[in-house]
């Protein structure tokens, strides 16, 4: 058995709220703290709403193995994972994923970099980690390819205010308007992110609206985090005549999220890399049937619980939306097949991943 | 069953296109028009750069070709040296991270002194725009800053206006990088002793004796302890490292009088993050939450934290450009450092 430390704090790049990482990192604090740890959690930098709650990593205490453990939240490059590295205590390592390079570069030139740098980081800290997290088995599989000698999957503590926010009234009535004129309502929720490939969802729109439903419409939720992709996306939408049937929603609150879900009736993603996806999750708890493109971590967040396609051609994934929506008995399993794969992923059984692994870290010799 | 399904419906895609009815060649054409809107965007987005850089994939991003060869140089690299490269390499950034940290605030003088170099010289002036971090381009002039106006405007008058009196009488408001002096014409039709100072001249060539030449990081490591009874800091909180903002707060405390107020101003964050992309936060030099200058503040000593927050019944102001902060230096001198408890005082 090894010595218990008296604290285990966490270290992470940046912290901000409804941010699926420093969502986890705050809950994998409360988690630590049940189990009897002092645990505090320092950020290169901090957002609104975390005063009290977060300190500067600078002031992060250098204490030896047998007092102090630290995690580090991996999920993009940073000089905190220098931080990391040279602190005496035990490390131990939670990986989010970071996107491949070449997916973002070409829109963001220094996300690139910072990727690449991340990717690199990841590596080098290899030798020096003596346990490695991973929210998805696809995610440790990486871990274990980058050198890490010891891996478990703890999943993601995912937000529910989101899933349990009651839906926006005034944003419900709205939709609800829109549906009473005819057309489906297709949904994507993900920070407008180039490796989210928004386009091949219009695309698929597109040969929708053209074979099945010409009234189909597209809701985009998500921030707008890279402005010239998203400016690509109103060009193309308007450039396609569907200015009017892609609706780019932004940044929106939890109740006018829950209202998107609420009103919707297919999810579609066609993202080209997810570490996890937890809108694929908040989407199966609104009872939305889920077609994903099924690469990287996507097949195995929804497993069967959802259509998974082995490519994302437009005609492939619009004949995908035309066959549930058609099919009131295929639409019905895969709801509670849905339900059923969301309550795999609850905060508690995230939880118990979480103490799972650092027991094993405890337990090792 | 799920891939039964699958197959069912790859199924009807193929008839859907062996019956004619997507028509041959629209999904080439609906990636092609991606494509051609993929360009104007970036073209658009970075047009300032293609326009000095000649081909834009050139600036967007390295050809892969290049790419291709750098990443197979670092594999044959890895492979012969890699554990002995990676212990120096960490070595190195660690390095690396001190050096730029303990040199940052020097970096700044220097851009300072730069800049007040440009403004005399084109020479100057085009060999600075060459060489410095688009970071540090920081807006010399007011007239690229968003104004501090309304309710803003009134909040950081006030609590300037607020110091109390001393024994030797009242000492001067100091608005660091004051850009055309506006804010400093203000502050002294309020009966105070207004100072400015700017890297830039356009002020003092209007005969304004009341403004000197000088960036705030360089004026204030010049100036006396207790020097101030108010100090108004807006344009170079928008471009520090962490590292050196916990430096400038120090210094902010350091100048003014016991009593007298900082008062900070700057660009949301988020602001920031809407024009610039996911990785602001980890860029060299971004504008820092309000909370997190709190904290800084707090941690150089000063107490009566406040953040200037809108009117949320105004419907413009949900999500304003600009925050401020203030803070008041303690009546006595204190040891240590305080923190940031979120409520309107730091503590020791």
């Amino acid at each position: 058995m090894r010595v218990r430390p008296v604290r285990i704090d966490q270290i992470i790049p940046s912290i901000v709220e409804r941010d699926a990482v420093s969502h986890h990192t705050l809950e994998a604090q409360k988690v630590l703290h049940s189990m009897g740890f002092v645990s505090e959690i320092y950020a290169g930098n901090m957002g609104p709403g975390l005063h009290g709650r977060v300190h500067l990593l600078e002031d992060l205490p250098r204490e030896p193995p047998e007092r102090q453990w630290v995690c580090y939240q991996a999920s993009i490059g940073s000089p905190a994972a220098d931080v990391f590295a040279s602190h005496p205590g035990l490390k131990l390592l939670d990986y989010h994923n970071i996107s491949p390079a070449d997916l973002v570069e070409r829109w963001l030139p220094h996300l690139g970099e910072e990727v690449r740098l991340g990717r690199r980081q990841l590596a080098e800290l290899a030798p020096a980690v003596e346990f490695g997290v991973a929210d998805s088995e696809f995610n440790r599989l990486e871990l274990e390819e980058a050198g890490y000698r010891r891996t478990a999957v703890a999943p993601l503590m995912v937000d529910t205010t989101n899933v349990f926010s009651p839906p926006d009234p005034r944003l419900l009535e709205r939709l609800a308007a829109e549906r009473s004129r005819g057309g489906r309502d297709w949904l994507f929720v993900g920070q407008m992110l180039p490796h989210k490939a928004h386009q091949d969802v219009i695309k698929a729109l597109v040969l929708y609206r053209r074979l099945f439903d010409p009234e189909a419409r597209l809701h985009l939720v998500g921030r707008e985090s890279c402005p010239a992709y998203a400016d690509a996306l109103h060009r193309y939408a308007s450039a396609l005549g569907l200015a009017g049937a892609v609706d780019f929603a932004g940044s929106v609150s939890a109740g006018e999220l829950s209202a998107y879900y609420e009103s919707a009736d297919v999810f579609v993603c066609c993202s080209d890399h997810e570490g996890f996806c937890a809108p694929l999750l908040e989407a199966m708890h609104h009872r939305l049937p889920v077609i994903a493109y099924g690469v990287t971590a996507v097949p195995e967040t929804v497993l069967d619980a959802g259509i998974v396609l082995p490519s994302k051609s437009p005609v492939l994934v619009a004949s995908a939306v035309q066959r549930v929506l058609a099919d009131a008995g295929l639409r019905a399993s895969l709801v509670q097949a849905g339900l059923a794969r969301a309550q795999e992923f609850s905060v508690d059984a995230a939880r118990r991943g979480l103490v799972q692994a650092v027991e094993q870290v405890l337990q090792a010799a | 069953m799920t891939s039964e399904i699958v197959a069912e419906i790859e199924s009807q895609a193929r008839e859907l296109r062996a019956g004619g009815l997507v028509p041959e060649g629209l999904e080439d054409e609906l990636d092609k028009c991606f494509e051609d809107v993929a360009e104007e965007s970036l073209a658009a987005a970075y047009s300032s750069a293609t326009r000095t850089a000649g081909a834009p994939r050139a600036v967007l991003g390295m050809p892969s070709s290049l790419a291709e060869l750098r990443g197979r140089a670092e594999r044959l690299v890895r492979r012969r040296f890699g554990p002995r490269l990676r212990r120096v390499e960490r070595r190195a950034a660690v390095g690396a991270r001190r050096a730029a940290e303990a040199g940052w605030i020097q970096v700044h003088v220097t851009a300072d002194h730069m800049e007040r170099l440009a403004a005399h010289s084109p020479l100057a002036s085009r060999v600075l725009s060459t060489v410095r971090p688009r970071e540090l381009a920081a807006p010399s002039s007011a007239t690229r800053r968003p104004a501090i106006e309304g309710a803003l405007l009134k909040w950081t008058l006030d609590r300037l206006s607020s110091a109390p009196q001393h024994e030797g009488g009242p000492r001067p408001v100091l608005h660091a990088e004051c850009g055309d002096g506006r804010l400093v014409e203000l502050l002294a039709a309020r009966g105070l002793d207004a100072r400015g100072a700017d890297p830039g001249f356009s002020a003092r060539a209007r005969g304004d004796a009341s403004i000197v030449a000088g960036g705030a990081l360089e004026y204030l490591g010049a100036t006396p302890p207790a020097s101030f009874d108010g100090l108004l800091l807006t344009g170079v909180v928008e471009r520090l490292r962490p590292g050196a903002a916990r430096a400038l707060a120090r210094l902010a405390a350091r100048s003014l009088a016991p009593g007298g107020v900082v008062v900070l101003v700057s660009a949301r964050p988020e602001a920031n993050m809407a024009k610039d992309p996911v990785t602001a936060d980890l860029a060299l030099g971004r504008p820092l939450h309000p909370v997190t200058w709190c904290h800084l503040l707090a941690q150089s000593g000063m107490l009566d934290l406040e953040v200037f927050e809108p009117d949320a019944s105004d419907p413009d102001a949900r999500e304003p450009e600009l925050f401020a902060v203030s803070a008041r230096c303690p009546e006595q001198a204190r040891d240590g450092a305080g923190y940031y408890d979120g409520g309107s005082r730091g503590r020791p």
